[in-house]
């Protein structure tokens, strides 16, 4: 009779599949509008803050870096005429080593409007098919040979860069360029000389501002955690009988953590998307009416900027995630009477 | 008209409940369970040392003024709560033994449970409400959603079955609320004071139904309430009072106090 082995009648519960409790945690988010949008708004304030603070730091260095970039572009120009007169109609010779800088490319765009007679360009960036033995073939007819590019050394000594040539003039966009010297032979240098002072005082600024972003982010985080952890409580505290319910039913806990645990990286991944674009894009918007678009948009470093605000949206969602975690733990553990009793 | 498809219905789950009628004996055992909450420093017994057996297939009404204890007993004996003292055996287990899985698979396919505010899940409609328990029994989508539409048809529902709980009356609630109890073939069906929030001629059809269930799916049923009105279809009734189970009776001895009351 069964009496023998009463305890074999009892079986384990398993959770149902994850699906499952996905599928009512959306449903409960679309229908519990109101509730979720409020814990939503949580996830998008914070992250929008966080997200403006980030980009104020981007656009303030890019605006930085562009002025200084323009500043030196003046230099470079004036130091080409003083040396060699107008460039119209004259033939220079440009020799690229490595990577050309934005600097470079920028310089290269101003000698090019200059309309020069020809702007010979050899190596890496330029011809794939680059030798340092074609850069010996730079001197003859140009009146001045340009070292660009991000490469620290350059593999052709000066004195055959410039072979044939009648004024021997050699004009480097790196100070710190090692080149084998020629005797004869002038080595300009554009960039780098005249601005280590400026660079000292905006290093310091930098550390001041990273101090002062480092604390804002962490108010702005804690911000978001608090919001979404209080939100998420109420959405607890208000679900009580529902919780209650669902464990007569056969309910684990496990699978109401995972319900609110879905739920709230559903709203935190929602939010920090919102929040994300919004913050960048407002704070775009308030420096473009500052610095004026142009400046703004042509100088933002783009690639590094969309790095962080997919830092900003993983931040957010984890965040979500973390403040969701104690309600999650307090509503799996409820008993299921007491959790029915309640009249919230 | 409504009555006969019922009646269909109720064939064609009585070969899926199964082996109710071939076993016999006690379902549930409370032996001398006491419960008592503290709240800082002032306790309440809410139960005082209750013992009953509870027949396989009968149907039990536990009788008793507000605040006697009957919710607080249909929690023990539901595997909802723990007694602070005394045993319960649900099929002879005690169930203060299991672990949270067990209790967990317990509640979702030995024990319906039915309450007076009927507790749906508000953002689910009424066939995704009698699924869920189905789910949480890792019963198969499809299988499932046949048989949650025979038994919303069970309780003449099966034309709301896409409904929302707001949309219906309290009836109808609680009778989807019945079907959800009933989808994973209970032996045991309890209900918490599942008419208090009906008109008197509502809460007369659902204690029908308990009755119905409780003939042709030979659930056990056991139903707590504080109005005589609703004793009428029970095989036996239990009075507590004051947290004490204060007598036993049947029907047929109820019907004269109400008689005398009137
Ligand atoms: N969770 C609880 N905490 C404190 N007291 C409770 C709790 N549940 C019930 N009680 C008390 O226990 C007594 C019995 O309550 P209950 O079982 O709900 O009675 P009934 O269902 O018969 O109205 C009441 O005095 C009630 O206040
Ligand atoms: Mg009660």
């Amino acid at each position: 009779m069964k009496t023998e082995e009463p305890q074999s009648e009892i079986g384990i519960q398993h959770p149902p599949p994850f699906r499952r409790a996905f599928r009512i945690a959306v449903q409960g988010i679309r229908i519990r509008l109101g509730r979720s949008l409020v814990t939503l708004s949580g996830v998008v304030l914070g992250t929008a803050f966080l997200m403006s603070t980030v980009t104020t730091q981007f656009v303030d260095r890019a605006v930085a870096r562009e002025r200084d970039a323009r500043q030196q572009l003046r230099i470079m120009e004036s130091v080409l005429k003083s040396r060699i007169g107008s460039i119209e109609g004259k033939t220079l010779s440009v020799a690229v080593c490595g990577t050309l800088t934005p600097m470079d490319a920028a310089l290269l765009d101003l000698l090019r409007d200059a309309k020069p007679a020809a702007l010979r360009l050899y190596g890496a960036a330029a011809c794939p098919g680059f030798e340092p033995a074609n850069l010996t073939a730079l001197g003859p007819g140009a009146v001045a040979v340009l070292i660009l590019g991000d490469a620290p050394v350059c593999p052709v000594p000066l004195a055959a860069l410039t072979g044939g040539m009648n004024v021997p003039l050699v004009i480097d966009s790196r100070s710190d360029r090692q080149c084998q010297p020629a005797p004869g032979v002038r080595r300009e240098i554009f960039f780098g000389r005249q601005l280590a002072d400026q660079r000292d005082r905006v290093a310091k600024q930098a550390r001041q501002d990273r101090f002062r972003t480092i604390w804002i982010v962490v108010v702005s985080l804690a911000v978001t955690i608090i919001g979404v952890a209080n939100a998420l409580l109420m959405s607890v505290t208000e679900r009580f009988r529902e919780i209650g319910t669902m464990k007569c039913l056969g309910a684990l806990s496990v699978f109401i953590r995972r319900l609110f645990l879905i739920e709230s990286s559903l709203i935190g991944l929602a939010g920090s998307v919102i929040g994300v674009i919004s913050g960048i894009l407002l704070t775009l918007v308030v420096y473009g009416f500052i610095y004026g678009f142009g400046l703004v948009f042509g100088s933002l470093a783009y690639g590094p900027l969309m790095l962080a605000a997919l830092a900003a949206v993983i931040t957010g969602t984890i965040l979500a995630v973390v403040a969701a975690l104690y309600p999650a733990r307090f509503a799996s553990r409820m008993v299921p009477a007491s959790a029915l009793r309640s009249t919230v | 008209m409504e009555e006969r498809a019922s009646d269909e219905a109720l064939e064609r789950l009585l070969t899926s409940s199964g082996d109710n009628a071939a076993r016999s004996g006690y379902v549930i055992r409370a032996v001398d369970v006491r419960k008592v909450y503290r709240m800082g420093d002032s306790e309440t017994h809410a139960l005082r040392g209750v013992t009953l057996d509870v027949h396989r297939g009968e149907y039990l009404s536990i009788m008793g003024p507000s605040g006697s204890g009957k919710s607080t007993f249909f929690n023990m004996i539901g595997g909802l709560d723990k007694p602070t003292a005394g045993k319960v055996y649900i099929d002879q287990v005690d169930i203060a033994q299991l672990d949270p899985y067990e209790l967990a698979w317990l509640r979702c396919r030995k024990v319906g449970y039915v309450f007076q505010t009927f507790n749906l899940i508000q953002v689910m409609s009424c066939i995704e409400n009698v699924m869920l328990p189905m789910a949480f029994a890792g019963r198969d989508s499809e299988e499932a959603r046949e048989k949650a539409m025979e038994i919303l048809d069970l309780v003449g529902l099966g034309d709301r079955a896409l409904h929302k709980p707001a949309e219906m009356s309290g009836g109808q609630q609680q009778r989807v609320a019945i079907a959800r109890a009933l989808a994973n073939s209970p032996d045991i069906l309890l209900a918490d004071e599942p008419t208090a929030n009906l008109d008197l001629k509502t809460g007369k059809e659902i204690i029908d139904l308990f009755r119905r269930l409780r003939d042709k799916l030979g659930v056990t049923v056991i139903s707590a309430t504080h109005d005589l009105k609703m004793l009428k279809a029970s095989d036996r009734i239990a009075w507590i009072d004051d947290g004490r189970l204060a007598r036993l009776s049947t029907p047929a001895e109820v019907n004269i106090d109400v008689e005398e009351v009137h």
